[in-house]
């Protein structure tokens, strides 16, 4: 089983370094459970009109150590709601990539991202080949390779379906 | 060829010898430990049981569950959520710790700071247990992997080194040593690594001091942080260890990603200024900011030198009219401590607000700050909010600093009154 290719545009460009992803949806926000509710609050000091303007499978694009600080899930739940299908960065900040890597949600450490995309470009994640093309502007940049075990867990769509995997694996060998 | 402390305590969870950093091992963890809180806890209490079919932990000795957030309880939801920790632990015969202080403490004064030992935590700051040699790290909600497997997927992560060297000038505290780290190493120097403490400056920060170092590793990019355990610190984790474990130190000749010297000599005091950990300053460029509220305590200060130190401060001195200062002694035997030294009446003769212990004067769910609003504080963390509304203000400072400010109800600097 392979991971399918991401291909979407560029929806939006945070260009700032240590990006606390709270702020998509402010921290005001950040306790409400009601998804519709959560996705309106989304990106409002961003772009107020973006939940009209995305469309499904565009990407987030972010610079280096995206979701420093204390980043909580109501952000990106918001984001796929309103049908992003992943991230793209200059790197990533720890606690943020496990958290959305278990939530079954693509992220793409890709060093030179943000010189390389305008907002809106046509991109892809192509995983076998390691890059992200832009298909608009016609370049493609290799990506850094994801651990084994993130991309099982990708594959599987998340935490739980992936320990399921692993659980039903060792029920039938224990040292698997 | 020489291997980290991370490396060698990974190899032995992992039941073999070190293991190299950068490779995948299975590792089974010595302890597994969590505070309740929703959706955490009771998420995964429900999915070991309804998505995995499992009813009990095989090992309930390895884990370790804390009540420490929602502190007393406020509503009754809150009270029902601690009910259902409560009822797991019984069911699960599993150790709970209600009303004993902030788990992060309280784990290493249970003994689960065992010296060489592999701790997962849904909480990043659970790092902090490295002051003791213990690899512990925050994992988030792959924590549910720890309930329904034995061992867990995982990376060997690199390690950073960091020795000290010098000495800790006055008032001068060890989480301004760490806020350094954050300043000239940056806020993602070793990320996905682990930071390393090292060096002859050591000697200087004692074990509390080092895990208030240890608890901010996350804001380095660091998935933990350690010390190697020197006697001092094996001889007071040992009577309380929890398992037979041969300490472990990074060899030598160990490879390190990177390696940077500090000298604690040329340190000052350092505020960390809002809405990010990763804004450090000098405190002496803040003097004189107003300020409404204090926040002396949380995992990673309101231990006993933090304590010392306040009361060295306010001792004869008083609170600034309408300042708020609170005191929240990290557990209630550090509590208990204080009170025979005779600091709690110093603390509250100066004015000082004085709890029990309870994790929820960090987060803003009481001393609750409204718009405008603006702390000193010795909590984790400043962005939007943390404290009350987004637009409030959290400046993070050591102990010395926030006592000094209570008394000039500005951003003081603690050095003119020690």
């Amino acid at each position: 089983m392979a991971l399918t290719n991401l291909r979407g545009r560029a929806a939006y460009v945070f260009e700032e370094v240590d990006f606390d992803v709270d702020q998509i949806v402010g921290v005001k926000n950040i306790k409400i459970q009601d998804i519709d509710e959560l996705a309106a609050a989304a990106m409002q000091t961003y772009d107020k009109f973006f939940a009209d303007k995305v469309l499904p499978g565009d990407l987030l694009i972010g610079a280096r150590n995206f979701g420093y600080g204390h980043p909580h899930y109501p952000p990106m739940k918001a984001m796929r709601h309103l049908g992003i299908a992943g991230v793209i960065a200059e790197s990533f900040a720890p606690g943020y990539w496990r958290g959305e890597i278990a939530m079954g949600f693509p992220q793409v450490p890709c060093p030179g991202i943000l010189a390389a995309v305008e907002r809106w470009d046509e991109l892809e994640v192509d995983w076998a080949a390691g890059v992200v093309r832009n298909l608009t502007q016609a370049t493609e940049l290799p990506f850094e390779p994801l651990s084994q075990g993130d991309v099982e867990m990708l594959e599987a769509g998340g935490l739980v379906p992936f320990l399921h995997r692993k659980v039903d694996r060792s029920a039938v060998d224990p040292t698997a | 060829m020489g291997y980290t402390l991370a490396e060698k305590v990974l190899g032995r969870a992992a039941g073999g010898g070190p293991a190299t950093a950068g490779s995948d091992v299975e590792v089974k963890p010595d302890f597994v430990l969590a505070y309740d809180f929703p959706g955490y806890t009771d998420v995964i209490f429900k999915q070991m049981k309804e998505e995995f079919g499992i009813a009990r932990v095989a090992e309930p000795e390895r884990y370790g569950i804390f009540i420490d957030h929602m502190v007393p309880a406020a509503t009754p939801q809150e009270e029902e959520l601690h009910i259902g920790t409560r009822e797991w632990c019984a069911e699960n015969g599993v150790a709970l710790y209600e009303r004993a202080g902030i788990g992060h403490q309280v784990a290493a004064e249970a003994g689960y700071a065992t010296p060489g030992a592999f701790v997962v935590h849904f909480d990043g700051h659970i790092s902090q247990l490295g002051a003791f040699g213990t690899l512990a790290i925050g994992v988030r909600r792959h924590l549910l992997e720890a309930f329904v497997r034995e061992y867990i997927s995982f990376k060997v992560p690199h390690t950073t080194r960091v020795d000290l060297v010098g000495r800790l000038p006055k008032g001068v505290m060890a989480r301004d040593v760490f806020h350094h780290v954050v300043r000239t190493l940056g806020p993602s120097s070793c990320r996905f690594q682990v930071l390393e403490f090292g060096g002859e400056g050591l000697a200087e920060i004692s074990l509390e001091g080092r895990q208030s170092m240890c608890g901010l590793a996350m804001f380095t990019g660091a998935i933990t942080a350690v010390v190697n355990p020197d006697e001092a610190t094996l001889a007071k984790a040992a009577p309380l260890a929890r398992k037979q474990l041969d300490p472990v130190v990074s060899d030598p000749d160990a490879t390190y990603a990177a390696r940077h010297v500090i000298d604690l000599s040329d340190l000052e005091p350092i505020v960390v200024v809002p809405p990010s950990p990763a804004n450090t300053a000098d405190l002496k460029d803040y003097l004189g900011l107003e300020v409404n509220s204090g926040y002396l305590g949380s995992c990673v200060s309101g231990r006993i030198e933090d304590l010392r130190i306040a009361a060295q401060v306010l001792k004869g001195r008083k609170v600034k009219a309408g300042f708020q200062l609170h005191v929240i002694p990290t557990s209630q035997e550090i509590m208990t401590q204080a009170a025979k030294e005779g600091l709690i009446a110093t603390l509250a003769e100066a004015g000082a607000f004085v709890s029990s212990s309870s994790c929820d004067y960090c987060f803003g769910r009481i001393a609750t700050m409204t718009k405008g609003q603006r702390a000193v504080s010795t909590g984790t963390l400043n962005v939007r909010g943390r404290m009350g509304s987004p637009d409030s203000e959290i400046y993070l400072c050591n102990a010395a600093a926030v006592a000094a400010s209570a008394i000039e109800g500005r951003v003081a600097d603690p050095r003119a009154y020690l």
